[in-house]
């Protein structure tokens, strides 16, 4: 058995590398989706407000799986149409199994991080944003300088949680082939009739990720923390 | 660069829109790479198995360099409706059910199904007379791969058996070793292969004869592809006519099971 895991290493490495980017793609679109859909569902503006409810009730009330699928083969479909419109002579237009699996995973978790970020802008004193605006700074700054950094110790409990979601989704990306490690250990079970060792290693390499992310996640938790701690 | 090196850049390198369109003179080709000894990977990267030579004997004879994509079953057909590849070579059975869909050509290799089950349980799935005993469903858990036509055949035939389904078919065999299933229907080339050839299926054997059911399972497993190819088709049809009868398909069915896995006398269907 031991002979077999060393036989499949450099694969299971090279998936492990594969989920470990598709990870980190997925945590900055994650963000990024999570801080336009708090915005804008804290705006003033009803269309933007409109949107990010839509947003939030689509991609939080559908299966992940599904929505993975619809990306993966419904975009080469309107892509490829979409193409041949401008290009009549295109035949095929793609979008790679890591993109679409990788923004598929993050606008799943990134409904959940807009409604986190949400109640953590609503938790940072609105006197906060009076006292800056007071002081001269403009709207920007006063998102960067002031709700950001408040929002952000509140928003980090839950965010890791979303962290988590976000690693073990990574594991639904071999549907649409790309060849992580869950795929790894099909291809290696299909050849040496060990699929309990083979899934049991993408058990323990799926362990160790999490608890890394959740070890990183407390380390940012206490840092956030630390000039309340101070004042106590 | 090692193979394994080549596997991280192409997922990096295919990190982008592909513009590129399928190139003329190259025939992607999609397979499971998870099915032994039909289309597999081993720890090298290389591709292996029945299907895998049947494709590359395809591109030779066509003229056309081939690339294999892998992908799971259950997407196999809309991967080829969405142009991910152009060929389906996995072991697809030829049905009417997916021939709505996309065309196929001549089988390259058989389809039937056969029952599995540990030989203490002396299961009798079967009358005398060869039929499906329904008394015998009654009491037994059934295991099956997910969207397969043994599944269709099933479902047909014994309406109310009681069945799990799974997406793989080591799934299957880890589960009936555990007795979560009672027995299972699957692949007879790939059960011999992949357990009762091994020491985990030891104490496991068939039960019953094999199944052939021309509705369901088809003629056997042909090559898909989308429709509308016509052309294309007609070549693929005329590469496998002459690889049945020049001795390429025995060739590579010896490769691989001590008996031969292609239609030895298959004729087209007469139309008038």
């Amino acid at each position: 058995m031991l002979e077999e895991l060393w036989r499949w290493s450099g694969p299971f490495l090279q998936g492990s590398l594969v989920i470990l980017l598709v990870f980190l793609v997925s945590l900055v679109l994650t963000v990024i989706w999570g801080l336009i859909g708090a915005s804008a569902k804290l705006s003033n503006n009803r269309v933007a407000r409109g949107a990010a409810n839509a947003y939030t009730v689509i991609f939080r009330g559908t299966p992940e799986f599904l929505v993975l699928l619809l990306l993966y083969f419904g975009s080469a479909i309107t892509l490829t149409a979409l193409a041949k419109l401008l290009w009549p002579e295109t035949r095929f237009v793609d979008l790679s199994p890591f993109w679409a699996g990788s923004i598929a995973i993050s606008l799943i978790v990134g409904a959940a991080a807009t409604e986190t970020f949400r109640g953590a802008f609503l938790g940072v004193d609105q006197g906060q944003v009076e006292a800056g605006r007071a002081l001269g700074l403009r709207r920007f700054q006063v998102f960067m300088l002031i709700r950001l950094p408040q929002m952000w110790r509140l928003a980090l409990p839950s965010f890791g949680n979303h962290l988590n979601s976000l690693v073990k989704d990574t594991a639904l990306i071999s549907v649409i082939g790309l060849q992580e490690i869950m795929f790894t250990a099909d291809m290696a079970a299909s050849t040496n009739s060990m699929p309990f060792a083979m899934y049991f290693t993408v058990a323990l390499i799926y362990l160790a990720f999490t608890t890394v992310v959740t070890a990183v996640i407390r380390r940012l938790e206490r840092r956030a923390n630390h000039f309340m701690l101070a004042a106590r | 660069m090692n193979i394994s090196t080549k596997w991280l850049f192409s997922a990096l390198l295919g990190a982008t829109v592909n513009l590129a369109t399928a190139h003329a003179g190259e025939l992607r080709v999609g397979i499971e790479c998870t099915s032994f000894p039909f289309n597999y990977r081993d720890a090298n990267g290389n591709y292996a198995g029945y299907d895998v030579d049947v494709a590359n004997e395809i591109g030779q004879r066509l003229g056309d360099k081939v690339e294999f994509v892998c992908q799971k079953w259950d997407g196999m057909i809309p991967a080829l409706l969405a142009n991910k590849f152009d060929l389906v070579v996995a072991s697809m059975g030829i049905t009417e059910e997916r021939q709505k869909k996309i065309d196929f050509s001549r089988p390259y290799r058989i389809s039937v199904g056969r029952f599995v089950a540990p030989t203490g349980a002396k299961l009798a799935l079967f009358k005398p007379d060869g039929t499906l005993d329904p008394e015998a469903f009654k009491s037994i858990k059934v295991g099956l791969q997910r969207s397969t036509t043994y599944d269709d055949w099933l479902k047909a035939k014994m309406p109310n058996a009681s069945v799990m389904r799974y997406d793989t078919v080591e799934a299957l065999f880890l589960d009936i070793k555990a007795g979560r299933v009672d027995t299972i229907m699957t692949n007879p080339m790939k059960a011999h292969d992949a357990f009762l050839s091994k020491p985990d299926g030891a104490g496991f054997g068939f039960v019953g004869p094999e199944i052939s059911d021309d509705k369901l399972f088809g003629a056997g497993a042909g090559v898909g592809l989308r429709k509308g190819n016509e052309a294309l088709l007609a070549k693929i049809d005329k590469a496998i006519a002459g690889m049945t009868d020049d001795g390429s398909l025995d060739r590579f069915s010896k490769k691989y099971f001590p008996f031969p896995i292609y239609p030895r006398d298959w004729k087209p269907a007469t139309t008038n």
